[in-house]
């Protein structure tokens, strides 16, 4: 073929003198590579061939002489069309990727929709889907063992267990009613007494145990008394109202009443001038160490200087209690220094800043909404419900009726009849065994919701339910709503205006947030933030800020939503003139303080180094590991996540830099000697330059000018949150200059930024890339690069905002599908 | 392990009390070998076993690391106990799991590897003995049993499920015991098999309906039905095994009931006598995973010796804050938990099974959660391994800084297990160094 021999000429002439049998530079040895781009590992390496000719790095610039730039677009071009056509040719045969089960994540959302459970807790009952970068939808990744399927039935059934009332009448609610000693476990917290004290008429009221001993039961709850606090929940901490013990499973909703205070010298109390956060923890009463789960619960609340009602709903599992949270406080810990004792923090010149509780009240568990509870009825519907359970008069009749109406409500797709029948006849089965009607009818729904039906997706191939599937499941991780399911039963699900008018309407559902924790947990590797604690020997100021992590979590979630609602342009991946910000987050950019948990759009100063996820905290975090920062793995996220042109794996037999954490050099000379050998160079000089602009930012993304060390430079000392002295040096300054490879040079991460905003189209396709991917499955494939381009194109004169990428996205043939061929 | 109820289980010819009684004599036990293919699957691998001990409260480190690393290191005081089995143990040291951190509370992550346990957001995740038993299904009557010595029931176990639920530790010796070898009731046994009978059906239904599926499918996808239609026999098979168990009388013994101690002060009376269950659960083949736990935490002021009781509560007494008195007591505690210790490798190596030595076929892992106890350090823990075929008698030394992920021996454990995985918690390779004999 004239295509095959122009391709055998080209490479004779300017690449066999690196790459023959002898030489094999890179490994590639193009003697032995035959051209047969059926074969997809055969085409996977052509494809690389063709990708580093069309980038103009291969074959290098010292070795290319003779090579006009026609030749090289004529040669990218033929080979190009003979990969395209091999790929495209197998998409059509086989589609872009297999039928895929659901991820843990997707069956816990499907479940509590289809359940009407929107708190249901299944998901750590199945195995962790594989990743593959980051994302767990990747549908090659995503395969099904023994394992799986029978934690698929065990979930069905607790779930259909949890979602049926086995009672006439919902368990009364109880209530409990805290105030005095009873509002804590003890007299006092670990931390000396400047963690917690009683107080009245704002000072302390001391209370030891002998004169607890002698308290009446009225003193000891006297409503005059309030519980001040002054430290965060960490180990080793417990503070429940004293003897609270949750009866049953379930929702308990909180009154309390709380205010904010400043501890002054000899435990007096004075209002605060800044509101103090606080959430509850569920937990088992098991004392300062932590058994089972510990669960944040009732969401964040500012408690402000004047003393206010507030009231939250918390969920507990039997047996469970709940303890005060304060966010953001000091986190006493014991000392070894020296025997055993903890030293609070010393006092700021204001004060400790702390709570203080008067009252605080328990009820539940709460049945929200009428009874029996609505999952309960999506199970029987409305038959009568006794002391016994559920129970029917005419299974013949119900049977059929209650069966079809929750597989039409369960499935993404219509379910034949004689599926349908061969469930039917095992209910029926059950109950002539003796089951009760409500384990015959779990019997047969538990069955389905671990069929294929339930648990695959398939690839739709312009097929209207499969495309309708793919769009819930993409932007709201869940099945079609009944909008979209009649869409796609009326066949208009793979209408281009159906499906735009679709994806605004879904990115305006409540459940549009779970894409955007999904997608931001798997693209951005969000779901790994807390990985790494902090090392405080070098960033005691960090010592378990929860709140702070809390906060840069909410940030990026934040940005995000803002992005794809406000149909933002790409480059705010990079650069925005805006972020979210709380309290703590403002503090920690160093912006003009704001007041509150809650984050809310600010705008940055034109010289902030903020602004774009690239240099979000949660991403500065990610990419750290606790101790130190490194430009290559800071440069490779970034190439990755941002920029697309992820480097090739590191070479296996060279080991990674090991910071100094001493002091005594700083990454950037270890780098340098690193890539000193050509080869490590090479690839160093892709991603370093990125990394080595975003050195500013410490291992929480804090702004630094220079390195701190262990042994090296100026000494700092000071006493922790935890009450600890410490000692580090401001080592060595941070050197944040670079060029990229095209030649363009920056001195600092904002010169970065202005080189990086022009760069749009390169943004947007890296973009498509990884939303293509978490939407279909799939990695964009070489067939797929037109398409993509397409995309671009189409989005070009807007500037490449989000929402538009996604609409795109959704209309496009990758989206859909190629009819199948068979 | 004199405290023996009168027999109250019909007798075989075998005297097995000598055993129990732990004589210390060496004999081949025919019996063993009887009861074997009588109970257990044929199976013509021979059978792997695992005991997973935790002591929570953990060891003085600088009696118990040795000096020098590989073949050749110069034994601890600690090890110098356990020499004549110096070639039947590896130490390590440079061991830990990451990002677990929270002092004791991290005594529930000892077979996790779940990060943060006192965190919001924490929730444990399976441990090593469910991870196996979920791979290698039900091989014998119970997958798995765990034990615990002077536990907190309610908090304490090393065994946890996926989604974070404890399974709890049984501290009594009299009830394992009648769980190995009384019988249970008929309308029990028909509880079970009713169970399984319905989980049964639920997979006849979903493999009939799966079959039709397959008709709608091209041909890349039928490797996916594939998978799942294999997950159904799978789990079929299991459900076949696991009614066989329910219908099998359980192996009977001569043995008699022991007597469970309730004392909490004879902390090491019970923790030999449950290595002794441990044991016997083993050679009767009722369990290959078993998980101790050895609440340490929870005990209060205990007998080391005969002569000599703790000053303090276990807790207490390992925050010995650098009191001579204090340390000099601890290292007469750990001496003596190395010396139960010796005493259980002996009896392993002193039965044999089908002509090896049962400490060949058992894996014994002892560690703790807690690297120094006295300031609560999660790093650097000490463990060690010994028997199960390894290539043991030696130090394998790792980073004291960046320590080697914990979970790196126990995928070389599953492995060892005929557990094909190459990760585990942390774990994303075997450990370096650890091969099999």
């Amino acid at each position: 073929m004239a295509e095959e021999q122009a391709i055998v000429a080209f490479l004779d002439r300017h690449c066999m003198e690196c790459h023959d049998e002898q030489t094999s530079e890179g490994d590639l040895n193009l003697l032995d590579l035959a051209f047969a781009p059926d074969d997809a590992a055969n085409r996977a390496r052509w494809v690389r061939v063709h990708d580093r000719i069309s980038s103009g790095e291969m074959p290098p610039p010292e070795k290319a002489d003779g090579l006009t730039k026609e030749d090289r677009a004529k040669l990218v071009h033929l080979l190009g069309g003979e990969l395209h056509v091999a790929d495209r040719t197998e998409i059509e045969v086989k589609g872009r990727g297999p039928l895929r089960r659901l991820t843990r994540v997707e069956y816990e959302n499907r479940l509590r929709d289809l359940l009407a459970m929107p708190h249901l807790d299944i998901r750590d009952k199945l195995p962790e889907d594989r990743d593959s970068h980051g994302f767990t939808k990747v549908s090659r990744m995503l395969d099904l063992s023994r394992v799986q399927l029978e934690a698929w039935l065990n979930a069905a059934e607790a779930a259909l267990l949890a979602a049926t009332a086995v009672s006439d009448a919902p368990v009364p609610p109880t209530s409990w009613r805290f105030t005095g000693t009873d509002l804590f476990p003890g007299l006092e917290t670990f931390g000396e007494r400047q963690a917690m004290f009683f107080a009245k008429e704002d000072r302390m009221v001391p209370i030891d145990g002998n004169r607890f001993k002698e308290m009446t039961p009225e003193e000891r709850r006297d409503p005059e008394l309030e519980m001040a606090l002054f430290r965060s929940a960490t180990w080793p901490y417990y503070g429940y109202p004293r003897g609270f013990r949750a009866p049953h499973d379930g929702a308990y909703h909180v009154r309390f009443s709380g205010r904010a205070v400043r501890q002054l010298n000899e435990f007096r109390l004075v209002p605060a001038t800044e509101s103090v956060a606080m959430s509850f923890r569920s937990r088992q009463p098991s004392g300062p160490d932590v058994s089972g789960d510990v669960r944040e619960t009732g969401g964040w609340m500012d408690l402000g200087a004047e003393p206010k009602v507030f009231e939250t709903t918390i969920r507990l599992k039997k047996g469970e209690t709940f303890e005060y949270s304060p966010l953001g406080l000091p986190v006493p810990f014991i000392r070894t220094d020296g025997g055993f004792f903890y030293s609070f923090p010393p006092m700021p010149p204001d004060g400790h800043p702390g709570i203080a509780i008067q009252w605080l009240e328990v009820a539940g568990p709460v049945v929200e909404g009428e009874w029996p509870p609505a999952s309960h009825r999506v199970l029987y519907d409305d038959l009568p419900l006794t002391k016994g359970g559920v129970t029917s008069g005419n299974p013949a009749v119900d049977v059929p009726r209650l069966l079809r109406r929750f597989v039409e409500r369960a499935a993404v797709a219509p379910v034949p009849e004689e599926v349908i029948a061969g469930y039917e006849a095992r209910i029926h089965e059950q109950l002539a065994a003796g089951a009760t009607f409500a384990e015959a009818m779990r019997h047969g729904y538990g069955a389905f919701l671990s069929s294929g039906h339930f648990v695959f997706l398939t690839e739709p191939k312009r097929d209207a339910h499969a495309i309708a599937a793919r769009l819930s499941h993409f932007l709201t991780g869940t099945a079609p709503d009944e909008t979209l399911r009649r869409l796609a039963n009326e066949g208009r699900a793979s209408e281009p205006d159906v499906l735009r008018a679709e994806v605004s309407r879904l990115i305006g559902d409540d459940r549009f947030d779970r894409f955007v924790v999904d997608f931001t947990d798997q693209w951005l590797n969000l779901r790994r933030l807390r990985r790494d604690q902090s090392d405080d020997r070098l960033y005691p100021e960090y010592r378990r800020d929860d709140y702070l992590v809390g906060s840069m979590e909410k940030e990026t979630r934040a940005f995000f939503t803002a992005m794809v609602k406000e149909n933002l342009p790409v480059t705010t991946l990079v650069d925005s003139d805006f972020t979210y910000v709380n309290d703590r987050l403002a503090r920690h950019y160093g912006l003009p303080p704001v007041e509150g948990s809650t984050m809310r759009r600010v705008a940055l100063p034109e010289a902030s180094p903020y602004g774009g996820i690239m240099t979000q905290a949660s991403v500065l975090k990610i990419t750290s590991n606790g101790t130190t920062t490194s430009p290559v793995v800071r440069g490779v996220w970034t190439m990755e996540k941002i920029l697309g042109s992820p480097p090739p794996p590191p070479p296996k037999s060279i080991p990674a830099i090991e910071p100094d954490i001493r002091g005594a050099t700083t990454v950037r000379e270890l780098l340098a000697k690193h890539t000193e050998v050509k080869s490590c160079a090479a690839c160093h000089a892709h991603f370093d330059p990125v990394g080595f602009a975003l050195e500013n930012f410490d291992i929480m993304g804090a702004w630094r000018d220079d390195y701190r060390g262990m042994e090296k430079g100026e000494k700092v000392t000071g006493i922790d949150r935890a009450g600890h002295p410490y000692t580090y040096y401001i080592s060595q300054p941070v050197d944040p200059s670079g060029e990229l490879l095209d030649g363009s040079k920056f001195g600092n991460v904002r010169e970065l930024k202005a080189i990086l905003r022009n760069e749009p189209r390169l943004l947007a396709r890296n973009l498509v890339h990884h939303l293509a991917l978490y939407a279909t499955d799939s990695p964009v494939r070489f067939a797929d690069r037109p398409e993509v381009e397409a995309i671009l194109d189409r989005t070009a004169d807007q500037g490449y905002r989000v929402r538009d990428l996604i609409e795109e996205l959704v209309v496009s043939e990758l989206f859909a599908g190629l009819r199948s061929e068979q | 392990m004199n405290s023996m109820k009168s027999p109250h289980i019909a007798s075989t010819a075998l005297d097995r009390r000598r055993f129990l009684r732990g004589a210390g004599v060496t004999l081949a036990l025919p019996w063993l070998e009887g009861m074997r293919a009588l109970f257990a699957k044929e199976t013509t691998e021979p059978p792997q076993r695992m005991l997973l001990i935790s002591n929570n409260l953990g060891v003085l480190p600088w009696h118990f690391f040795p000096k020098g690393a590989g073949p050749d290191y110069v034994a601890s005081p600690y090890l110098e106990l356990l020499a004549p089995f110096r070639k039947d143990f590896s130490v390590f040291s440079g061991l830990s799991h990451p990002n677990v951190t929270g002092g004791h509370s991290t005594e529930n992550c000892f077979l996790t590897a779940a990060m943060d346990p006192t965190g919001s957001g924490f929730r444990n995740t399976i441990s090593l003995d469910q991870f196996a038993v979920e791979r290698l299904g039900q091989q014998t009557r119970f997958p798995s049993l765990n034990l615990g010595v002077n536990i907190d029931k309610a908090n304490r176990s090393l065994s946890w499920t996926r989604d974070g639920v404890l399974l709890p530790a049984e501290d009594k010796p009299s009830a394992l015991f009648r769980r190995m070898f009384v019988q249970g009731t008929p309308a029990e046994v028909e509880g079970q098999l009713r169970r399984l009978r319905e989980r049964g059906s639920v997979l006849d239904t979903i493999a009939s309906d799966m079959k039709g599926f397959q008709k709608q499918l091209g041909s890349g996808d039928r490797s996916r039905l594939d998978q799942y239609l294999t997950s159904v026999r799978e789990l079929e098979d299991r459900l076949h095994t696991a009614g066989e168990w329910e219908q099998k009388p359980k192996p009977s013994t001569t043995e008699t009931e022991p007597e469970d101690i309730t004392d909490p002060a004879r902390f090491f009376d019970k923790f030999s006598l449950m290595l002794e269950m441990a044991r016997l659960a083993f050679e009767s083949d009722s369990t290959r995973i078993v998980t101790l736990m050895v609440d340490g935490f929870a005990t209060p002021a205990f007998q080391i010796s005969a002569e000599e009781k703790s000053l303090n509560d276990y807790h207490n007494l390992s925050h010995h804050g650098q009191s001579k008195e204090k340390i000099a007591q601890l290292e007469r505690v750990d001496r003596r938990q190395m010396e139960v210790l010796r005493t259980h490798l002996e009896r392993l190596s002193n039965r044999s099974e089908e002509g090896s030595r049962l400490l060949d076929r058992t894996m014994v892992l002892y560690g703790s959660n807690l690297g120094d106890a006295n300031v609560h350090n999660t790093d650097n823990l000490p463990v060690l391994l010994a028997g199960g075929g390894f290539r043991h008698g030696q130090h394998l030394a790792y980073d004291g800084i960046r320590n080697v992920p914990l979970c790196n021996l126990f995928v070389s454990m599953l492995q060892r297990m005929n557990v094909e995985t190459d990760s585990f918690g942390s774990g994303r390779t075997t450990l370096t160094g650890l091969e099999a004999g």
